[in-house]
């Protein structure tokens, strides 16, 4: 007896560390990362007492984008009284071009920089070897990109930036701080004149460092600088502990979004082993029904029996989620080292390691241990003494009338939030709808998980005979433990479902939007992740090729917009009708002027901007003006268009997200190519597609945030299948009396298997089949709820559908194999031994 | 007697259990056999080695030392899976408790050593048996839809389903009422005398023992004594002298 009490003590933490360990995992992962960019930019801003910006600029909600400022300010600066050093700083899109013709850096790893090197104490690069850049010929590189392209001074280095691609001669090789390159980026440096007309526009810099003469405060010498500008110049003063702050924040914002999808992620894990634990609890306890029995035969009252098993479940959630910290350590180094892998690299050094973190983990840990244990221990509680005679714990599901009553009631009530969400109700409306409606499906899992496996077990028993029986059958008998088993199965797959069928829908919208918008050959196109792109003279040298008939390019560039702060489709009127169709509802695409806007249909009613009408549009830069409605139309991404002619004269650097191409007539796939590769693919931008390839790639985009929730999912996935194995394990405990007669009579080691085997397949296919409906009507519900946000039709992911089946099928397999070999070790002697 | 009329035998068996101070000769070199077409009974107070006689000559156990035969088979020959199929086949057994899967009807536990045989038996054979233990209204039940004399008599169906060389049976009606423990004894005495079968049964009680042709007495792991043509009282005289 106490091994079997020792294996179901260690199955229940293994639930509990599982559970705890994801959640612990990803906010030790989280909290890491933050603090490895604290220490980074307090370390980088160390020597920065002041930091000089434009107050111009734009956030959009994905990251803000600044004016540059004029050089001249850098002369007042100097002036100052406190001031010892003052240096321009720039962090603009470069690219090196390696001595095999191959870019270091592409456009969907980390960023390629280009930036402001000099003497001065205010700069932030330290020159390791060689020297200083000077004029219009010389540069100098990080020592890691120095090392990854096998650069050596005195080498000719050729670099690609906002105006085009030039060589320079390398000069010297340096460190930032005291790291060699932050976060994997390559950069290119420059002497001030030169990275200004080079990278941005000349007599512009992004912002300036001042380094204080340590007689006045930092405070006091922003004050002071700030006196100092003229106020026509939109200049604005940030002490060092400002910036370092601002950037930081602005880092953690970026990385709030990745965190949060983390935390999501590990509180799904955390709600699947929830399912996991109460499932081993209510398991454990029927089996101690004897044990509780006799201790209430004793003369134990209900209370200390209940008592005793909830004091038992607090003990083991605490040592459970205080494991399941230990382990979510380990779990938080693999993200990193996964995240590295897949080309995300995020500097992290040393562990971080909160003590609330520790209490959390520990407090929702054995929370949910306790809470899981509460059902089970009150019924317990209740069993009769008499029940210390009972043989086996066979559940019945006694108030199912009731359980139906509920189960509907929740899917009534979940389906009217959803429907109201439908009718203009809020998002979070939805989100309770959708959970109220798995609610539902959960509570009607006990009643449905009977018929349900006995039909999905006929092939089974066809298959298998009087083996296959046997397993349908237990996958049938225990309706309310088959249903717990599988919700682990039925929410992830209901979740992959209803991504996968989201994703196909957005799939099928890009497709539409795409094809019915380009018309060209080819499609040149970045993924900038919002930093650079295809520089706009690089779309006007694929235009002038004689093999190009036009290349018309697509950028967006964030701007406010009324009372929006939104990215704006820049295009080019000039060229793009008939390769590029806005598909104009009103007025005309190829006559927009520089001084007016083409606003999206739908938005242009919402905000009342008919055509005609005018609205104020401020750029990055800081300039404002009226801009005056010339046309709606339906077909693109983003609500408001305008020519790139608008960014005339502007400081904000102008890039293309998209090109496209038609190629003359008589020029041959292979030329056409080729010729265009020369412009663009060789200083590695952007990437060249037919117009079907590069609507299949756009499509495909979806895919890489499909696999991320995937990978997130997979967690859930690894929970539900300890799940499977840790009841199958109690199942085997249980019915070692049946499984030792059976053995007697003549059942191979390998029917037993084969037993075991088919009813573990079984209720993984009961969850993956009610997992798929629910999935698919979550699916439906949700593309019709976001059909205003521009998607229309539901895409039914049938081959997804099908791989989900395969899959659960193999899970039911995989989890089977170690409680099948332990149910062949069943020994047939002490097990039909009648005591 | 003619070796072709035994059923099983075991040849100088010995079972231990632990080593050193702690060893228990469960069985002492015994050497016993069955005869075919008979009703035997090994009998013997708690502790004396009848049930692992029973589980070792069935092939439920290993001997520590020594040989036993299921006909002319050497059970220490085979693998553990030529040891089931023999089980299945040349096998039946009875046992005290937990006899039938809860999870099957009464038919299908019936048949259940040729379904995992993937045979179908012989069907004249398997109604005879069914008619004989009188439960064709009730074979559509689940196990827990039974009373225990009735749970008995489908799992001594079970044993004759095969027509195997032997069936064993482990005190049948240890948790019977004596009505229903006489019904079960009665009719593997008509299995034996009317259907030619062949069984042997562990039993303590002496009203039980003497429903068989033959007795062997264990104590101590020892066998102490036979007794053919027992009645009762025979039985109980026997077992006062085995005490003293």
């Amino acid at each position: 007896m106490t091994l079997a009490r020792k294996s179901r003590l260690l199955l229940t933490s293994l639930a509990i560390i599982l559970g705890t360990s994801f959640l612990s995992g990803t906010s030790i992962f989280s909290a890491t990362i933050n603090s490895t960019f604290d220490r980074l930019f307090t370390d980088i801003f160390s020597e920065v007492n002041a930091y000089v910006r434009s107050t111009n600029s734009v956030d959009t909600g994905f990251g803000e984008q600044r004016a540059p400022s004029p050089v001249s300010a850098l002369e007042i600066i100097l002036k100052v009284d406190g001031v010892s050093a003052a240096v321009g700083d720039m962090q603009s899109y470069a690219r090196v071009i390696g001595k095999d013709g191959e870019p270091l850096g592409k456009d969907q790893g980390p960023p390629t920089f280009g930036g402001i090197v000099s003497s001065s104490q205010a700069g932030l690069w330290i020159v390791e070897s060689g020297r200083l850049p000077v004029g219009a010929k010389e540069m100098m590189l990080d020592r890691e990109t120095a090392q990854t392209g096998k650069f050596v001074i005195g080498d000719t280095v050729r670099v690609n930036a906002l105006s085009g691609t030039r060589e320079f001669l390398l000069v010297g090789i340096a460190n930032y701080g005291d790291i060699s390159s932050p976060g994997g980026a390559t950069f290119a440096l420059f002497d001030q004149p030169t990275a200004s007309e080079f990278l941005l526009k000349p007599g512009f810099v992004d912002a300036f460092l001042v380094k204080g003469d340590g007689s006045i405060s930092d405070e006091q010498l922003a004050d002071a600088i700030s006196s100092a500008l003229p106020v026509e110049a939109n200049l604005e003063t940030l002490t060092g502990a400002e910036i370092t702050a601002e950037t930081t924040s602005q880092i953690k914002k970026v990385l709030g979004f990745f965190t949060t999808f983390l935390s999501v992620f590990s509180f799904i894990a955390l709600g699947i082993g929830c399912f996991v634990i109460y499932n081993v609890f209510s398991i454990t306890a029927a089996q101690r029904q004897r044990e509780s029995a006799l201790l209430r035969a004793i003369g134990a009252s209900r209370r200390q029996v209940t008592t005793s098993l909830l004091v038992e479940a607090v003990i083991v959630g605490l040592v459970g989620s205080i494991l399941g910290f230990v382990v979510g350590i380990g779990l938080s180094q693999a993200l990193s080292a996964l995240l590295n892998a897949i080309g995300l690299e995020i500097p992290t050094s040393g562990l971080t390691i909160n003590t609330s973190a520790i209490f959390y983990t520990v407090l929702i840990g054995t929370g949910i241990t306790t809470l899981s244990a509460i059902l089970p221990a009150l019924r317990s509680g209740r069993v009769p003494p008499l029940a210390a005679m009972r043989a086996t714990a066979l559940d019945t599901v006694a108030s199912l009338s009731r359980r139906v009553l509920i189960g509907v009631l929740l899917l009534v009530l979940g389906s009217v939030g959803v429907f109201a969400t439908l009718n203009g109700a809020k998002i979070i409306v939805l989100g309770l709808g959708l959970v109220a409606v798995f609610a539902g499906v959960l509570v009607l899992g006990p009643a449905i998980s009977k018929p349900v496996a006995m039909l999905l077990g006929k092939p089974v028993v066809k298959l298998r005979g009087i083996t296959g029986t046997m397993s349908q059958q237990n996958a049938a008998r225990n309706p309310k433990r088959t249903a717990r088993t599988a919700a682990p199965v039925l929410i992830g797959v209901a979740l992959v479902t209803s991504f996968t069928a989201l994703a196909a829908s957005i799939k099928g919208e890009i497709r539409e939007t795409i094809g019915s918008s380009f018309h060209g050959d080819y499609a040149l196109s970045v993924d900038s992740r919002g930093f650079g792109g295809i520089p706009i003279s690089i779309t006007d040298n694929i235009d002038q090729l004689p093999e190009v008939t036009t290349a018309t390019g697509v950028g967006f560039i964030p701007a406010k917009i009324g009372d929006e702060s939104p990215f704006v489709l820049v295009f080019n009127p000039k060229n793009s009708q008939g390769l590029y169709d806005l598909e104009m509802i009103e007025g005309s695409q190829s006559s927009l002027g520089k001084n007016e806007i083409l606003v999206e249909q739908d938005k242009s009613i919402k905000k009342n901007l008919l055509v005609g009408s005018s609205v104020q549009v401020t750029l990055v830069d800081g300039r404002s003006m009226q801009l005056k409605v010339a046309g709606t139309y339906k077909n693109a991404f983003g609500n408001y268009a305008v020519s790139r002619e608008l960014f005339e004269g502007s400081t904000t650097p102008l890039f293309d997200s998209f090109v496209y191409i038609n190629t003359a007539d008589g020029v041959s796939d292979q030329s056409g190519r080729k010729a265009i590769a020369a412009i663009s693919a060789d200083l590695g931008i952007g990437t060249l597609e037919s117009r079907n390839e590069y609507i299949d790639s756009q499509a495909a985009q979806v895919n890489q945030l499909l696999a991320l929730i995937y990978g997130m999912l997979f967690l859930s996935v690894i929970i539900a299948i300890v799940g499977i194995i840790i009841t199958l394990l109690l199942s085997v405990f249980e019915r070692k009396h049946e499984i030792g007669l059976l053995r007697a009579v003549g059942m191979t080691r390998s029917q037993v298997r084969t037993m075991v085997r088919w009813e573990s397949v079984i209720t993984s296919l009961f969850g993956a089949v009610t997992g798929v409906v629910l999935g698919i009507v979550t699916g439906v519900v949700i593309v019709v709820s976001l059909n205003e946000s521009g998607i229309s039709g539901f895409t039914l992911p049938i081959t997804s559908t099908v791989f989900i089946l395969i899959g659960s099928f193999i899970i039911g397999v995989l989890a089977a194999v170690f409680p099948a070999w332990r149910a062949t070790r069943t020994n047939i002697i002490s097990s039909i031994a009648s005591n | 007697m003619n070796s072709t009329n035994i059923a099983a035998r075991a040849e100088s068996a010995s079972k231990i259990y632990g080593v050193g101070e702690n060893e228990v000769r469960a069985l002492d070199n015994v050497s016993v056999s069955f005869e075919r077409g008979k009703f035997s009974a090994i009998m013997g107070p708690s502790g004396s080695g009848k049930s692992t006689l029973m589980h070792c000559v069935a092939g439920l156990d290993t001997l520590s030392t020594g040989k036993v035969f299921i006909g002319e088979t050497d059970l220490s020959e085979l693998s553990d899976k030529e040891i089931t199929k023999l089980r299945r086949e040349k096998v039946g057994f009875v046992f005290q408790s937990f006899n039938l899967i809860p999870t099957l009807n009464a038919y299908e536990n019936i048949t259940l050593p040729l379904s995992l045989g993937k045979k179908l038996g012989d069907e004249a054979w398997i109604k005879q048996v069914i008619d004989t233990i009188s439960l064709n209204d009730r074979l559509n039940h689940r196990p827990s839809e039974l009373s225990g004399g009735q749970q008995q008599r489908v799992a001594v169906a079970r044993a004759l389903a095969t027509r195997p060389e032997i069936i064993f049976a482990d005190e049948p009606t240890g948790n019977l009422d004596s009505k229903s423990g006489s019904d079960i004894l009665k009719f593997m005495r008509r299995a034996v005398t009317d259907l030619q079968q062949t069984i042997v049964m562990v039993t303590h009680d002496a009203v039980s023992a003497s429903y068989a042709d033959h007795i062997v007495f264990l104590a101590d792991g020892k066998i102490a004594g036979e007794m053919t043509q027992p009645t009762p009282d025979k039985v109980l005289d026997y077992l006062k002298h085995l005490g003293e």
